[in-house]
């Protein structure tokens, strides 16, 4: 365990890129992988068989895969890290076949990545409403279509690419409906002119649409979903208010970073200045409140692919300058110019496609928020409205967010509901509970080799073992 | 090339190495699930292994994420079908579907 100079959590184009710097300068690297495969979600490699069909998805990937298996990098893909032990800084994890497993390394790069936020609105839990990433999923690495007539809705850049990669597989998309304004002329337009490969993507995407005949409707809005057992229409509102028949809705409000493991190993976070949900406060490197612990990629704060490039590159070279290394300071500056420039970007993307919270004032009162426990956002108000209830107050009484997804999916709509019901609610997130995701029974077992050493101090911020949902 | 998948009983031919959750959609097949408490359907949403909506009993191990799974022939996959095709609410899933119960019972404890 201690052998090792650098452990990475998340093998996606964060983690992969530091475990390939730290590697090739000479460290010594083990990357963690829930999944069984590396690459994360961009980097998501199609199946062998998938590839003899349709040839290789995003060959960038296959070749740093095969880079930092190259370079030496322990990968322990089908690993889970799911908490953090007593001492504040090994990682506890669970092996692909259950067992338990406890890793510590000299510095730790938390590289988790980020999930797809969802707003709520009536009939999303229904059979045929995806995520605009598992329409993605289905469509590039198994090249099978969703639906026949989909529908796009949501907020975000990210809502053209997949409206793309559907038509490609057949798909008739019958609209892309957009709950801001981001297609137009103005001031941000304008400042996105210095990002020319950003805006040349993007072009793209539209022409291809336009091409298509396949509508944006700006400022528009999915009201509800609707069918027997199966989504079959969609009720939009807003500037194109109206019904539209469709056999799948793909949603997504943009994506929300996960930040458990770098809240359990007591790194500092900030709220994020719209939603309110913790960010951890990390320097252009990635390097935490705490100098062992560094975090990356889309966990420290959606930037996109590129960012999450640049910014495992910018915390591997660090880590090799503090354990002396020779890097460069040219090549250092120049990867720390690029972070800077790709978050520059990534926040005028973020001004221009906001997730609209204000919706959820709008959502029924029997609108299902809490997919797992099934709570209503009803429920959720009438807790909240109580004197003193904040948002773990309303999980507790509620049970929303306690189910399987531990409040993923609907957690930034109960706390928005919970603090629309209750201005004096205290500014608060979920708090960050192990296990991280549900775990085998038989992963929570002592290693071994960690017995000792139980009754030590833990950082700020940690959760208790045993949350609750264990399995 | 493809490779047959059993969905609760029927033989379903599904391109070789596509995810679980894919050959499911591809086939027709939404309703993988049904809600502990309400009985109601429930198919895949996130389609990375968040959502846990997409649970499925594959060769006799409950709680199986299908989209984090793929295709082997011979798969024998349960999904939770109505109990009374009369009745949408599914009837007393408890009671009836086995493993309907997702939080309960049925968990790979």
């Amino acid at each position: 365990m201690s052998d090792r100079d650098v452990l990475i959590v998340g093998g996606g184009p964060a983690g992969l890129s530091a475990a390939l710097s730290a590697a090739q300068g000479g460290l010594r690297v083990a990357l963690v992988d829930e999944h069984t495969e590396l690459g994360g979600q961009y980097f998501k490699r199609r199946h062998p068989a998938v590839v003899a069909r349709h040839g290789d998805f995003r060959p960038a990937g296959t070749r740093l895969v095969t880079a930092v298996r190259q370079a030496g990098v322990d990968c322990l893909t089908g690993h889970l890290v799911w908490g953090v032990a007593d001492d504040g800084a090994t990682l506890l994890v669970a092996g692909p076949d259950g067992a338990p497993h406890a890793l510590r390394a000299r510095f730790t790069v938390l590289a988790t990545g980020a999930h797809e936020r969802v707003l709520p609105f009536p009939g999303w839990q229904l059979p045929g409403v995806v995520t605009a990433g598992l329409a993605l999923h289905l469509a590039t690495i198994d090249r099978v279509p969703v639906g026949r007539r989909v529908l796009l809705a949501g907020t975000g850049p990210f809502l053209l690419p997949v409206a793309c990669a559907l038509l490609e597989v057949g798909v008739r998309v019958v609209g892309v409906a957009e709950a801001n304004h981001p297609y137009r002329l103005g001031r941000h337009a304008a400042a996105s002119l210095r990002y020319p490969a950003r805006l040349r993507e993007l072009a793209g995407y539209l022409a291809t649409l336009v091409r298509h005949r396949v509508p944006v409707w700006q400022d528009t809005y999915v009201l509800s979903a609707s069918g027997p057992d199966r989504l079959r229409q969609v009720t939009l509102g807003g500037r194109h208010a109206g019904t539209v028949e469709a056999d799948v809705l793909c949603v997504g409000h943009g994506f929300r970073p996960n930040v458990e493991l770098a809240r359990l190993l007591g790194c500092e976070t900030r709220p994020d200045p719209v939603v309110g949900e913790p960010v951890p406060v990390a320097d252009v490197v990635g390097r935490t409140s705490r100098p062992d612990v560094y975090v990356v990629g889309e966990a420290a704060g959606i930037a996109g692919v590129h960012a999450a490039r640049a910014r495992g590159q910018a915390a591997a070279l660090d880590i090799l300058a503090r354990t002396g290394r020779a890097v460069p300071p040219a090549r250092q500056r120049r990867v720390h110019a690029r972070v800077r420039r790709l978050a520059r970007f990534a926040a005028l993307t973020e001004a221009l496609f906001p997730p609209p919270l204000h919706l959820l004032d709008g959502i029924p009162d029997d609108t299902e928020v809490c997919r797992c426990e099934q709570v209503s956002a009803g429920e959720i108000r009438a807790t909240a409205g109580l004197a003193h209830n904040g948002l773990n107050a309303t999980k507790g009484f509620t049970r929303a967010g306690m189910g399987l997804c531990q409040g993923r999916e609907c957690g930034t709509a109960v706390a928005c509901l919970t603090r629309a019901a209750n201005p004096h609610a205290p500014a608060e997130a979920f708090t960050a509970r192990m296990p991280v995701r549900p775990v085998p029974v038989t992963a929570l077992g002592v290693p071994p080799r960690h017995a000792a050493g139980a009754d030590r101090g833990r950082p700020a911020g940690g959760g208790t073992p045993g949350g609750e949902v264990v399995r | 090339m493809s490779v047959h998948i059993h969905v609760d009983g029927r033989r379903v031919p599904v391109p070789e190495g596509i995810s679980l959750a894919a050959a499911l959609v591809g086939s027709g097949h939404w309703t993988f699930r049904r809600h502990a408490v309400s009985g109601r359907p429930r198919g895949p949403f996130c389609g990375m292994g968040v959502c846990f909506e997409c649970e499925l009993t594959v060769d006799g191990q409950p709680g199986v994420r299908a989209c984090l799974a793929h295709v082997r022939d011979g798969m024998r996959v349960e999904t939770c079908p109505p109990t009374d095709p009369d009745d949408p609410s599914g009837g007393d899933v408890l009671a009836a579907a086995p493993g309907a119960g997702t939080t309960e019972e049925g968990r790979g404890v």
